[in-house]
């Protein structure tokens, strides 16, 4: 359990401290903005965006509708390699097997780089407990690890702090006083770092793609600690999603195209980096013993099933956080799970079995479809939200206000020409809830977002700048719907007429 | 007696190899089909059929690394030939007051004869020499040069390959690191470089295979970009001709 998580627990308070952090909010507004306007020129100077988006999820709906295959394949390959594979069910299963080889090694200190896999299974707390110091060594990681606190996005961990706390803090690791200045600060950490680097004992990291021909796994990073942490300590340890392979090297061109340019606007991150096997043995230096922890924790579920397959396909770029006029207003924290944004509202409780406390964090979204266009391997996320919250209404976890506003939705999709857009769905949303007399939700821990629309914990005035603000947004932002997406919606819509009695 | 770390391996590898099978079979299950044991066919591989025969020319690739380097906020010079690298290096080394450099053991960069020309520097090559600490030897070193492997133009990115010779670490832990570019192995796609990975195969590839497009970065504190954050802050990359 994260300390951040620990201090507002119910999303409802997260979501009020999110909105009421002036220096969040236009944090993330400027960071989301300057990585989506990058990422817009990006696509747009590549050319043929759409050509390459669709490689991209062919790639990786083949990918999966194969899993077993791949999977089996990179296992087989990475042993071949000299590598340990394991495999993990569940998020304590791969904390197990991580302890048991950090422990075994008597090891003293980990370095960490970026991996959100590791952030779902909370290892660095597993780690302390048995006396074995875990260290984040991404900056932003950094940062937010040395305030206690968890990733508020998936790309820009500490988007939340300003230079100023985070001088604070980095004063304190100094025991001195440093300058709110970006250089003075961040080299400080690159000396205090790279003492750290040199004298672990073990380096761990995510894996954003697996090679299953040749049992590869490839990091893209821009700092340059995630080839610290594969080159100097003696052992490494890599936490891989069990959905993150491709087929080969020639298929990784699609991804790098894609996930960079996606997540920063960048042509490549500057360090992509493919490693195959421990060192050779007149390599002079390179990890002595690797290995790879394969992990399920819940993705499994998503298998077989039509709705939310493509979830698998996800290469956590971020860009669809960038993209969400709800995230930008609410920051990630209020999320409350490891994953936020869109991605985070449909991950979260597909990964979760409870469903029913989870899923009505699928109401912290306005169904624009703006996180559809930005996908680059096109998932559709917004379906996927919208059957959330049908199955949530399903389950019976429905209430009078729910109900209303799943029929309202109905009514106004269905009728109108151009699907609506995500602004007048919102309206509509408030309007209902405010003739019910703004009652609260009382199930599901996001029962914030509809009150934060109902507005009853925010002074009015405030509520109303903020919701023109996002107003103005949205409907600057929202792309005309994409006649696909548009399809999907319709053909949904048929459905839920046709079938069952809550629309 | 407790365990030994080689029977722990040896433990979990059991384990694992058995739950190897249920795990794939469980996928196979959840997919409502029997276990693919078989290479499927892959309907789409690789970029996009449009993307594959586009190519530079040599100027116009020399041109556009140079300009993606840039942009990233590396340095990119193209120079007339190896004795030219050398002056560049050499200039550097004094301007900066190199003390330590260290350098892979690539027959271009022993042809440059930097000892010479510096004999006030210590100059290491990569592990030549046995019982040497090489990776604090690359972390002190306040310059690292490496010959690469490939470079691609499209992203402004120089590719290096691990071996005995190649050290990881002398890209990545010096303060400031020169990439030599042979004007032959300058490609226009990274399509042109990575299925090459492919054709060596699973048993002929290194360790370690490194793209770089630039100097280490981070946006993290307020978006304000910084450089050198744990690799390499200033990057030199040299594309020559050759003779
Ligand atoms: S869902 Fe799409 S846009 Fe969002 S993180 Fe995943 S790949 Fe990126």
């Amino acid at each position: 359990m994260s300390a951040a998580r620990g201090q507002a627990s119910s999303v409802k308070e997260r979501a009020d401290l999110a909105l009421n952090d002036e220096f969040l909010r236009k944090a993330v507004k400027f960071t989301t903005e300057r990585l989506r306007s990058g990422k817009i020129q990006a696509a747009e100077q590549h050319g043929n965006w759409d050509d390459w988006r669709e490689r991209g999820r062919q790639i990786r709906l083949h990918t999966i509708a194969h899993l077993d295959y791949y999977l089996n394949e990179f296992t087989n390959n990475a042993r071949a390699n000299g590598v340990h594979v394991h495999f993990a069910q569940t998020g304590a299963e791969a904390v197990q097997i991580s302890l048991q080889i950090a422990q075994s090694k008597s090891a003293k200190s980990v370095v960490k780089s970026k991996s959100m896999v590791s952030e779902e299974l909370h290892l660095n707390h597993a780690l302390e407990g048995v006396g074995i110091e875990a260290i984040e060594t991404d900056l932003g990681e950094y940062i937010i690890q040395l305030a206690g606190e968890t990733p508020s996005h998936i790309i820009i961990p500490a988007i939340h702090k300003n230079r100023y706390q985070i001088a604070d803090l980095l004063s304190k690791e100094a025991g001195e006083e440093l300058a709110p200045d970006t250089t003075i600060l961040a080299g400080f950490v690159r000396k205090k770092l790279r003492e750290k680097f040199l004298e672990a004992d073990i380096g761990m990291t995510g894996c954003n793609f697996a090679i299953a021909e040749t049992g590869s796994m490839v990091l893209f990073e821009n700092e340059g600690n995630a080839r610290m942490v594969t080159t100097v300590p003696k052992t490494q340890i890599t936490l891989m999603g069990m959905e993150r392979i491709i087929p080969s090297w020639t298929d990784l061109e699609v991804m790098a195209t894609l996930l960079p340019r996606s997540a920063t606007g960048q042509k490549l991150t500057v360090y992509m980096s493919g490693i195959t096997g421990p060192k050779r043995s007149a390599d002079a230096d390179g990890p002595e013993e690797m290995h790879i922890i394969i992990v399920d924790n819940g993705r499994s579920n998503q298998l077989g099933n039509p709705e939310f397959q493509e979830l698998l396909n996800c290469i956590r770029c971020g860009a669809c956080l960038n993209a969400c006029p709800v995230y930008r207003h609410i920051g990630g924290h209020a999320y409350g799970g490891t994953y936020s944004g869109p991605i985070g509202a449909v991950l979260t409780p597909s990964l979760q079995s409870n469903v029913g406390e989870w899923d009505d964090i699928a109401n912290a979204s306005s169904l624009c479809g703006a996180c559809y266009e930005a996908c680059p391997v096109k998932i559709p996320l917004h379906d996927m939200l919208v059957f959330l919250r049908r199955r949530k209404v399903e389950a019976g976890y429905d209430n009078k206000m729910e109900t209303i506003g799943m029929k309202g939705f109905a009514a106004v999709a269905g009728k109108s020409k151009r699907l609506i857009t995500a602004i007048k769905l919102g309206q509509l949303g408030t309007k209902l809830v405010a003739r019910d007399g703004g009652i609260r939700l009382k199930i599901g821990p996001l029962k914030g977002w509809n009150t934060y629309r109902v507005l009853p914990s925010l002074p009015s005035k405030s509520f109303r700048d903020q919701w023109d603000k996002l107003q103005q947004e949205v409907k600057q932002d929202t792309p005309a719907m994409d006649p696909a997406m548009k399809a999907r919606m319709e053909a949904f819509q048929q459905k839920r007429q046709g079938g069952n009695g809550h629309g | 007696m407790a365990e030994t770390h080689q029977e722990l391996l040896q433990r979990l590898e059991a384990a694992s190899k058995t739950r190897q099978q249920a795990f794939m079979d469980e996928i196979a299950g959840k997919l409502n089909r029997p276990r693919v044991l078989s290479k499927p066919v892959q309907p789409f591989r690789g970029a996009p059929e449009f993307w594959l025969d586009f190519n530079w020319t040599l100027e116009e690739k020399i041109e556009q690394f140079i300009n993606n380097y840039k942009a990233a906020g590396g340095h990119a010079f193209h120079l007339s030939g190896l004795d030219e690298v050398r002056s560049f290096i050499v200039s550097k080394a004094n301007e900066m007051s190199a003390a330590y450099i260290v350098r892979q053991d690539q027959e271009e960069l022993a042809s440059l004869a930097l000892e010479e020309a510096l004999p006030e520097a210590s100059i290491r090559v990569w592990n030549s020499e046995e019982d040497v600490n090489w990776k604090a030897k690359a972390a002190e070193a306040d310059f690292g040069i490496v010959r690469a492997d490939y470079a691609a133009a499209y992203t402004g990115s120089v590719t290096v390959l691990s071996d005995k010779t190649k050290g990881r670490s002398v890209s990545l832990l010096p303060t400031v690191l020169f990439v030599l570019i042979p004007e032959s192995r300058l490609k226009t796609r990274l399509g042109e470089i990575l299925p090459d990975f492919d054709t060596m195969g699973r048993e002929n590839l290194p360790a370690g295979i490194h793209f770089i497009s630039g100097p280490s970065r981070s946006a993290d504190i307020e978006n304000d970009l910084t450089i050198g954050v744990h690799g390499p802050g200033v990057v030199y990359a040299l594309i020559y001709k050759e003779s």
